[in-house]
């Protein structure tokens, strides 16, 4: 592509892709966490 | 509360996504289309030095025995972990745009090499995070490495002023107290930076969320190591 759009796609890609999954990954363990904690206090 | 500010967040995000690549003009000088790569570079830059400005705060704030509180380490922590993630991008996003404007993927530059000390500074702290240690011995160590690798900062920010190489100066902030750039690009860069910094507040506080609950699970379970480590003791009897 000679106007660079491929740099601009792959960039954004990039940045979407990373936040969304350090998103998922804190989501996720704080989820488990709470409930293994929670578990815990039951019994 | 925290919901309503991750919906804006989203929101904030959505409209510079779509001035940053629909809006805005490409720029020959710029890379073209690759201008654009900007409205990501400058905010994710701005987010490092911001997050670890907060650690360094925090991280003071920590040690001064009048401030002291275990949640001033616990947002020091999360502050970084983020700041390294944006700082990461910055390197990532730049050398894209790097590639089509100056025609290489990395340069020994002073920007450049200065931003990735900077990373690797962090990473080390939180490295340094992860070993084993009272929170109190933690806190101290971690405070004093977050204040001292928070010197590259400025070291940083400064770099394209005080040796001028490849990587050019700031297009708002500058020497010549000149802002080189108007219209529907500035705006763009303007939300950018508002949206960024709202991603970065929003997932400060979920990450901050995680490590109390971190710290809970580890203080139980060295609870539970030292109920055992007793209960396995053998009982002394005196003797009559």
């Amino acid at each position: 592509m000679s106007t660079n759009w491929n740099y601009v796609i792959v960039g954004y890609t990039v940045v979407a892709v990373t936040m969304v999954s350090y998103f998922v990954w804190i989501k996720g363990r704080t989820r488990k966490l709470r409930r293994s904690l929670r578990d815990e206090d039951n019994g | 509360m925290k919901r309503l500010f991750a919906a804006a967040t989203l929101v904030t995000l959505g409209v510079t996504a779509v001035f940053a690549l629909w809006v805005t003009p490409e720029r020959e000088n710029q890379g073209f289309q690759a201008v654009r790569l900007l409205y990501l570079h400058v905010p994710t830059a701005w987010v490092a030095y911001l997050a670890f400005g907060v650690t360094a705060l925090t991280s003071l704030l920590w040690l001064i025995p009048r401030t002291r509180d275990a949640a001033w380490d616990l947002i020091a922590g999360a502050s970084a972990e983020v700041g390294v993630v944006f700082t990461g991008l910055t390197l990532v996003v730049g050398s894209l745009w790097g590639k089509p404007t100056w025609g290489t993927w990395w340069e020994w530059d002073a920007r450049l090499t200065t931003t990735a000390i900077l990373f690797f500074l962090y990473l080390g702290y939180l490295a340094l995070r992860r070993t084993a240690a009272t929170a109190d011995e933690r806190g101290k160590r971690c405070a004093i490495a977050a204040l001292i690798a928070f010197v590259d900062v400025p070291i940083s920010y400064l770099s394209v002023t005080w040796w001028q190489t490849l990587h050019q100066q700031g297009t708002v902030f500058n020497p010549q107290n000149k802002v080189l750039i108007d219209g529907s690009m500035a705006f763009t860069l303007v939300l950018a930076v508002v949206a960024f910094t709202m991603l970065y507040a929003y997932l400060v506080m979920e990450r901050f969320e995680l490590a109390r609950l971190e710290e809970g699970r580890e203080a139980r379970e060295l609870a539970q190591a030292i109920a055992e480590r007793i209960a396995a003791e053998p009982v002394e009897v005196a003797p009559a």
